[in-house]
């Protein structure tokens, strides 16, 4: 009985001992899988599930060959080869095959970097291409690696390097189109989130997966030829040495949409090499990003305002002696000879400033520049034609330049009467060609733009919609001056233009300011035109030409810039002559 | 394990019995033990866990598969990028320009138009 009772004892000793244990055991898992069930949760999916960004393709910017989108800049996958020095084995075998097939894209003393042994990470080669690493993994080279990375190709070289920009190191666009569209061509990176194996491989187990992939980049068509655009960036470097300016800067645009066809300026970079440029100034559109007194292209302007205040009309005549007061100031023609009583189509055919102040007054009380020639003036130079204001064109850096309002005390008589003849304000060369080209196409002001459309995932190409014009000028002011400026093209240099084709434009050689007054020793030379047939203009050219300590002329050094792409022109676009 | 004879016959006069009543019952003669209950269940729950393993192991089988495939394609991608890339240089002005044709090319002394 005795013997019993301990058995029974023991028995029940044990069971609690176990049930103790095992309540131990019970409480333990419960605390760990009920009460910290989300912080190991959390360090499980620290260890198992991998978060990987699926990178977004910058878009592609494409140029326009006629109505075919082209290539400007790509993308291509390129390897920086590196080593880790304490795992390589085979020095002289890494070094061989580095430099065989890296060639010059291997980093120099390949040994030196290879002897660092308390280094994990040298870089061997950078920027090679796959086909290079390729044939590098094929070696087994013990201890070395690849790292990819993504860079932009420009197929067409340094072709409208301005106008595109570059992508820095860190992929942020900079300059030109690449900086202006950056958001558009970014896209948005993807996301994989899964449960991954020790090679970082994805399993489809777990519950949080997430698959969401990159949205790539826009493909951007820009306006631009390439077939202008060369030809201009060739005329111009041509113009360049024939003259001996050193910077040119010219514009091509469609008058008929405002789409620019070429925008070059010199001297110029290779995107390519964008971190071996020296002078920074090179990356800089000065086409929409330096604004400057465009001189007496902007009698045209005056023209037009005189025209359409009916103040004016080409065969009107005022008595030109060569000089002109304003206030206490004394205003003189360039060209001095042409006085007695003359027609404004004369003083344009002759550049005469007289004319033009002339004009200015008339839209006053017709002795003197009134505040209400002024308020005109300032509303045709800077609201209708806008000068002096961003047009809005989608490549960075554009400056707004400067047009005085007449409420101010700058805006004064003196002022205004140089703003006649373009001197006293500030525009970029966009500005200008878009004004004009409002001009030539009956009195329709159009947007300037780089963007001709996209190029859609499947490959195909999507045109933007031309943008409303807004009329700035009545039609018979705008044919009117059109006229007036091919008659002034024709006074003297119609043996230059192809035969039965109307070609019209207006010299400028305007001043430029040094500390603070006009300088002596240097112009800016500047040809304003268009082309096409009598009906149509199918082009607006603009050439600038200039150089520290240089006096350059529209007619002498800018025009036969001008003369060589209209003509060209005239062919590209295959505009049949008159007979 | 035991055995025994469980068929019981009875005769339908001995009984109680309806219209559509079975009048023969079929007991098992084999009887399963505790132990033997447990082994089967071990069975079944080691059949299900291997079950469940081969579907699992398929599962990520296949993921091996995606992942390969899906390599290949980028890498096919690359390449095609790649030879886009050199098709573009080769369609250069730049190349066109520099090419042997284009230097051989001269300047017509005159053009007619097509009226």
């Amino acid at each position: 009985m005795n013997l019993e009772l301990q058995k029974g004892s023991r028995s029940k000793t044990l069971a609690a001992i176990l049930f103790i244990t095992m309540a131990v055991f019970v409480g333990r898992l419960f605390y760990l899988q009920i009460i910290q069930h989300d912080y190991y949760v959390g360090v499980a999916n620290q260890e198992q599930i991998k978060r990987l960004a699926i990178p977004a393709k910058r878009g592609l910017i494409y140029a326009l060959d006629g109505q075919t989108p082209v290539p400007l800049v790509m993308n291509q996958t390129v390897y920086t080869v590196f080593a880790d020095p304490k795992t390589t084995t085979d020095d002289t075998k890494i070094i061989d095959t580095i430099r065989k097939i890296a060639g010059g894209n291997a980093c120099p003393d390949l040994q030196a970097l290879l002897n660092k042994k308390d280094s994990r990470y040298q870089v061997l080669a950078t920027r090679i291409t796959r086909s290079q690493a390729d044939k590098i993994k094929q070696e087994n080279l013990n201890g070395v690696g690849f790292q990819e990375e993504s860079q932009r190709v420009y197929p067409e070289g340094s072709l409208a390097a301005q106008t595109l920009g570059f992508v820095d190191f860190s992929g942020v666009g900079r300059y030109g189109v690449e900086d202006k569209l950056n958001d558009e061509l970014t896209g948005t990176d993807g996301l994989l989130q899964s449960v991954t194996d020790v090679r970082d491989v994805p399993l489809t187990i777990g519950n949080n997966n997430i698959n969401r992939p990159a949205v790539n980049g826009k493909n951007v068509v820009l306006s631009i030829d390439r077939n202008v655009q060369s030809h201009v960036e060739q005329a111009l470097s041509d113009g360049l040495k024939r003259t001996g300016a050193t910077r040119g800067s010219a514009i091509v645009m469609d008058p008929q949409t405002g789409q620019i066809m070429a925008m070059a300026n010199l001297p110029t970079y290779d995107p390519a090499k964008f971190n071996l440029v020296s002078d920074v100034a090179a990356f800089n559109n000065a086409v929409v990003s330096a604004p400057y007194e465009p001189g007496s292209d902007v009698k045209t302007l005056t023209m037009a305002t005189g025209i359409d205040k009916g103040v004016v009309t080409p065969d009107a005549t005022y008595n030109n002696t060569d000089y002109i007061k304003v206030d206490d100031r004394t205003i003189t023609n360039a060209t001095l000879g042409q006085t007695g009583e003359i027609t404004f189509q004369h003083a344009l055919n002759w550049s005469l400033n007289t004319g033009f102040v002339t004009v200015a007054e008339r839209l006053g009380d017709g002795k003197s520049i009134t505040r209400g020639a002024r308020d005109t003036m300032y509303d045709y130079f800077y609201n209708r034609f806008h000068l002096g204001q961003l047009t809005g064109v989608e490549v960075a850096g554009e400056t707004a330049g400067t047009v005085v309002s007449p409420t101010t005390s700058e805006g004064n008589a003196v002022r205004y009467s140089n703003m006649a003849f373009g001197q006293g304000l500030d525009a970029t060369m966009v500005q200008v060609a878009s004004a004009f080209g409002s001009i030539v196409n009956g009195g329709k002001y159009y947007k300037p733009t780089v963007i001709a459309g996209v190029v859609d995932a499947s490959g195909k190409y999507i045109a933007n919609k031309i943008t409303q014009p807004s009329m700035q000028i009545a039609k018979s002011t705008a044919d009117q001056v059109r006229s007036m400026t091919h008659v002034a093209r024709d006074t003297f240099f119609a043996s230059l233009d192809r035969p039965g084709y109307y070609i019209g434009g207006k010299t400028g050689t305007s001043q430029v300011i040094k500390n603070g007054v006009y300088s002596s020793d240097e112009t800016v030379g500047t040809y304003l035109g268009y082309g096409g047939s009598e009906d149509l203009s199918r082009y607006v050219i603009m050439i600038q030409v200039s150089g520290d300590n240089k006096l350059l002329q529209g007619a002498r050094d800018a025009l036969p810039i001008f003369t060589d792409i209209s003509n060209w022109m005239l062919n590209y676009l295959e505009i049949q002559p008159k007979g | 394990m035991s055995y025994q004879i469980a068929q019981n016959y009875s005769s339908r006069r001995q009984q109680n019995w309806s219209r559509n009543q079975n009048t023969v019952a079929f007991v098992s003669a084999i009887k399963l033990g505790p132990v033997t209950n447990v082994v089967i269940i071990a069975l079944m729950v080691t059949i299900l866990g291997l079950i469940y393993l081969t579907q699992a192991t398929r599962a990520t089988g296949y993921d091996y598969a995606t992942q390969k495939i899906d390599s290949q394609i980028a890498a096919l991608n690359e390449q095609k990028s790649d030879l886009e890339i050199e098709n573009a240089k080769l369609t250069s002005l730049e190349t066109a320009k520099n090419s042997s044709v284009a230097s051989t090319m001269t300047t017509p002394a005159t053009t007619e138009y097509a009226q």
